[in-house]
């Protein structure tokens, strides 16, 4: 039994159909890449799996329970857990802030508990900064924790973004363009960190990712994407040798 | 590797809250050292330091371009003397009533932006529910007097006659403290971070799980709240409550408390409530001279320090950046 199963999936925004018809799985413990050119649908193949996107025709489900059509915070409670293209930070609050604002169905404070300090929503709370540290400093970027977002440079946001992401250990994980103008040594410790969280915590990650030598060295499986359609799905050794992949990449 | 230039921005950890129970004790014998009219604007001053922390809540916390605020001062103002008026409320049972209406009328203008109506179009739908109220006051002249305006006697709390200002600054304060550490637990919890998280990134929030509907509610709702409760203080201070008095002109005014204190800071309503309500004071003795320095004052600071004078503090001592988590 496949951990997310996409059957069918269309997303269309008008006249304009972004994903059309995709069918795919997603299998724990595995890294799935999904690659194509610019325009071929593969963020909006996130949006459709996290519930910001919805879906004209098909289906998503996620531990064989249908999951489109449901909000994306409900989604998000469920497991499914996502990285944002161009940096999904809160730029005002700091990293340890949005780690903890990532913890947030998990800190189980009720609203009267807040307003008059009960102890045990403070205890809760205490604990949810605990352990916010606590994965901030795992990750190596203890050191940021009381800057700002926004302050911090672009691999420095990547990293609290996946640790945001990471803090509830959620059993998928969509990174989208992870690496993208990552500096070669960040890359090699995203791409630790990825291989760690796979074969340590058996969690499933797909991303998305244009940096094809990375994607190369860290899926299992790659899914090529051209206009909204899968043209090839296998490992890294046979994907390259596919000939609409060629094309769609090469031109003719 | 953190630059240099991130480095100088490392806000410190968090640390109490002394500042909002120090401030009070200092201020405990100042009524007993000035005369009456200073004593007025000093209660005028806690007065739209709850007006700031009620509206800085929807603006700068949850970044909504939401100016309601006048309404739901004005609502508050009402609803208290109102039931003082014509139910025979004494005044204190009719703080938290007034606070449930302002919180009542803060979830319906929190409405339209549930519906994906926002920035320009929220912001003049909610200002023409503030004028739409404003109309409401002058026919509803049953209730409130209309244009006349409503004359309520002095506020009574537990059988005893608050007749001076004096005895009205220690009720305020106590109210302005209460519902300050509130805000403050409420604004250091996951509520509150739920709030800032909508604010920069409602996509995000909602991939972080965050049901952005409910917060959006809650922070409305609680905003209303703490501007009904200042409403309610409002009524036993002046005791005559006029339509005229929640205009736009006091809009502007409630919006520059925010912006001159500094957008999501509880520190900078109330440095925003002090600066704005006393800088008119001091020059009332020079007519239109007012108008001037107040328009100034306020295009000089957002000029110089667009994160208001609280940032003007914080440079100095960090402990002003707010945090929002317990340690």
């Amino acid at each position: 039994m496949a951990l997310l199963e996409l059957d069918d999936v269309t997303v269309r925004y008008g006249g304009l159909t972004a994903v059309a018809g995709v069918s795919l799985s997603v299998d724990s413990g595995e890294v799935r890449a999904i690659i194509g050119p610019n325009g071929a649908g593969k963020t909006t193949l996130f949006n459709a799996i996290t519930g910001h996107a919805t879906l004209t025709a098909g289906s998503i489900r996620f531990r064989a329970e249908r999951i489109d059509g449901l909000a994306p915070y409900v989604v998000s409670a469920k497991g499914v857990r996502r990285t944002f293209q161009n940096g999904g930070l809160f730029g005002e609050l700091t990293a340890l802030e949005n780690v903890l604002a990532g913890l947030h169905t998990q800190v189980s404070t009720g609203l009267f508990g807040v307003l008059f300090g009960l102890p045990a929503a403070r205890a809760a709370e205490r604990a949810a900064t605990t352990r916010a540290r606590g994965l901030l400093e795992l990750m190596g970027i203890g050191h940021l924790a009381d800057q700002p977002a926004r302050a911090l440079s672009g691999g420095q946001q990547r990293m609290v973004e996946i640790v945001r992401a990471l803090a509830t250990r959620p059993p998928l994980l969509l990174l989208d363009e992870p690496a993208v103008g990552l500096a070669p040594v960040v890359r090699e410790q995203l791409l630790g960190v990825i291989r760690r969280l796979v074969q340590e915590e058996g969690i499933a990650v797909v991303l998305i990712e244009h940096a094809i030598e990375f994607v190369m060295t860290v899926s299992d499986r790659i899914v090529v994407l051209n206009d909204g359609k899968v043209i090839a799905d296998g490992t890294p050794a046979e994907v390259p040798r596919n000939r609409e992949v060629l094309e769609a990449y090469l031109g003719h | 590797m953190p630059g240099a230039a991130s480095v100088s921005v490392a806000r410190p950890p968090a640390r109490g809250r002394w500042v909002f129970l120090l401030v009070p004790l200092l201020v405990l014998p100042v009524p007993f050292l000035v005369n009456r009219y200073i004593q007025y604007v000093l209660n005028l001053i806690l007065v739209y330091v709850l007006v700031g922390v009620g509206f800085n809540i929807v603006i700068g916390n949850l970044g909504q371009l939401a100016f309601a605020n006048v309404a739901l001062f004005g609502l508050g103002a009402y609803a208290s003397g109102i039931l003082v008026v014509h139910a025979g409320w004494p005044w204190w049972t009719t703080v938290v009533p007034a606070g449930l209406i302002g919180a009542l009328a803060g979830v319906l203008a929190s409405l339209p932006a549930l519906r994906r109506i926002r920035l320009f179009y929220l912001a003049i739908m909610t200002m023409a529910f503030g004028e739409l109220l404003r109309w409401i006051y002058i026919r509803a002249e049953p209730l409130t007097n209309g244009s006349m305006g409503l004359a309520v006697p002095p506020p009574m709390l537990l059988g005893l006659r608050l007749q001076s200002d004096r005895s009205k600054f220690y009720v305020f304060l106590v109210l302005v403290v209460v519902v300050v550490l509130l805000t403050s637990s409420l604004l250091r919890s996951r509520f509150g971070r739920a709030f800032m998280a909508i604010r920069d990134n409602e996509l995000a929030a909602a991939a972080m799980g965050i049901a952005t509907d409910r917060y959006f509610v809650l922070a409305f709702a609680w905003s209303g709240f703490v501007v009904g409760v200042a409403g309610a203080m409002y009524t036993a201070l002046v005791g005559h409550v006029t339509p005229e008095a929640f205009n736009l002109l006091e809009l502007i005014l409630h919006f520059a408390i925010v912006m001159v204190g500094g957008l999501a800071s509880l520190a900078g309503s109330v440095i925003g409530a002090i600066v704005l309500t006393t800088t008119p004071e001091l020059f009332r003795s020079f007519p239109g001279v007012q108008e001037l320095v107040l328009s100034i004052l306020i295009i000089g600071v957002l000029l110089f320090l667009p994160r208001g004078l609280v940032s003007l503090l914080a440079r100095r001592w960090p402990a002003f950046h707010e945090r929002y988590y317990r340690e």
